[in-house]
């Protein structure tokens, strides 16, 4: 008669260091990530390049070289998006997934872990993208744009950065709901490019929906009581996340993979 | 012609394919109704507003993002790799072994899409316009000879932006980048719309000078193009780009 041994369980805390470490690794030793975050910061300086010649012209509407160097990002957040549903479905491609799961068998942890290195690494690279917009538009327009303070400047950007990095989130749970990279792209681009904004101009109630109250966090809207402020946008925009998250995650533990 | 009707079934059994024809048809019928209901409501205010003479063609213009997601996965799903337990096998290689003429293969596709786009964009008009009459009721405007040439237009601007879509696609063999850029460029201020901002060259971008063919009030812009040239030049872009896919089509290694 042989005694088995009891099975070794790993303590909570290490585990969920290398669970974050592993994540880490998969994702910045995926090619696809550093070229879209490339592709990304060369797009949107490129689309920046050009607001800034249109607010050479004074067809901006406004001399600010902060409003005309993030005019991009709204365009830009599709590489976001795409990183985001890329790092998500990227376990699907293949079935890399059951290794993973193998090597993580808490799924909770290790969808938090994934979540959370991709906040790692957008949160650097979404501050470069921002602020090379910036630096670009105030570069190019020199003495003619309208002076602004250090601190409007920064509280733009932070909320740029918070509001790109929420939007990979959102894209990567969306991704792992979903696990078809077109499909997932195809949802998430067409909700904050056409459905987004349309509904945005059709129904008031729009304004709490989160491409609405992420865009509150940086861009400028209209004075009126009834809008969102940048602080309010923030918490809705990370409600909505943190909700979408904890949906995925209950779906994952139940879901064959 | 049997590998049209191949083509047009490996088309129908793509469920992305069925996403893009509810995306076609849903986004522009409903914006329509939500934006018909807030003229009604204008006009029974006594606001006194007509409905404008793009009701419901500026909805088609958004709708074309079905058309697009047509375009690209019809040929982005030749590339996709199966999973490593099912072989890692792609469908070009079954389906260039059995039609081996390059171009013919890409001429049956091109075909098949081009059927496919029209259908949807005959679907998507004839819904969108049914429900501005619907909601508008007396109100809306009649169709009359005007308009048998702006929905001509309608389903030559989906059909060309599904064969532009699908030319990128050949190219770059994946979907995620046209997909990403195209949608991108739907939303409601385009990157070329922006672009004829800065110069006035941008006006002849194949959307732009596309939705000439059946939009008649572009918002703040002043260059005339007549719908006939902006059907031409969309025209020229789409015959350049598929010329271009076909020859790195026929080059390259499958």
């Amino acid at each position: 008669m042989t005694a088995f041994p009891a099975p070794a369980t790993r303590a909570r805390g290490p585990e969920a260091a290398q669970a974050l470490a592993a994540e880490l690794s998969k994702l910045v030793s995926l090619p696809a990530t550093w070229l879209t975050l490339g592709g990304t910061l060369v797009v949107n300086l490129i689309l920046a390049m050009a607001f800034t010649i249109a607010g050479l012209h004074g067809s901006t509407g406004t001399k600010s070289a902060t409003d005309i160097g993030l005019a991009s990002i709204s365009y830009a957040q599709a590489g976001f998006v795409i990183l985001g549903v890329l790092a998500a479905c990227s376990e699907y491609t293949g079935g890399q997934i059951r290794t993973t799961l193998i090597a993580m068998p808490r799924r909770a942890l290790q969808l938090t872990a994934k979540h959370l290195t991709l906040a790692i690494v957008v949160l650097p690279a979404a501050a470069i993208t921002a602020a090379s917009g910036v630096a670009l538009a105030a570069g190019v327009l020199g003495d003619t744009a309208t002076p602004v303070t250090s601190g409007h400047v920064a509280a733009a950007l932070s909320g740029v950065t918070a509001y790109l990095a929420l939007t990979t989130l959102i894209s990567a749970s969306v991704g792992a709901l979903v696990r078809q990279t077109l499909a997932a792209v195809v949802i998430v681009l067409g909700y904050f490019f056409i459905a987004g904004p349309l509904l945005r101009d059709h129904t008031p109630a729009a304004k709490y929906l989160p491409d609405s109250a992420g865009f509150a966090m940086w861009f400028p809207v209209a004075d009126n009581a009834s809008a969102v402020t940048p602080a309010q946008g923030a918490l809705l925009l990370m409600a909505w996340t943190t909700g979408l998250i904890v949906v995925v995650m209950l779906l994952y533990r139940r879901r064959d993979t | 012609m049997r590998a049209l009707a191949a083509e047009a079934w490996k088309l129908a059994s793509l469920p992305t394919v069925w996403i893009a024809t509810a995306v076609g048809v849903l986004v522009p019928s409903v914006i329509a109704g939500i934006t018909a209901s807030a003229t009604l409501g204008a006009i029974t205010r006594g606001a006194g507003t007509v409905p404008g003479v793009d009701t419901g063609y500026q909805e088609l213009a958004f709708g074309v993002v079905g058309a697009i997601i047509l375009g690209v996965v019809g040929i982005s799903s030749e590339y996709f790799t199966e999973s490593e337990e099912s072989g890692g096998g792609r469908q070009i290689t079954t389906s260039l072994t059995v039609v081996p003429s390059r171009l013919r293969f890409l001429l049956t596709k091109i075909s098949a899409i081009a059927i496919a786009a029209a259908l949807l964009a005959i679907i998507a008009a004839a819904t969108t316009m049914g429900v501005v009459r619907v909601v508008l009721g007396a109100h809306a405007l009649t169709l009359g000879a005007d308009d048998v040439p702006r929905l001509v237009g309608v389903v030559c601007y989906w059909v060309y932006t599904a064969l532009l879509a699908f030319g990128i696609t050949v190219l770059t063999r994946h979907g995620v980048i046209p997909l990403a850029v195209l949608i991108a460029n739907t939303s409601v201020v385009t990157v070329t719309y922006l672009l004829t901002k800065i110069t006035p060259l941008a006006n002849y971008l194949p959307d732009m000078a596309g939705v000439r063919m059946f939009i008649r009030k572009l918002a703040d812009n002043t260059v005339e193009i007549s719908p006939l040239t902006g059907g031409l030049v969309m025209t020229a872009w789409v015959a350049v780009l598929l010329v271009i896919a076909a020859i790195a089509f026929t080059r390259r290694d499958a």
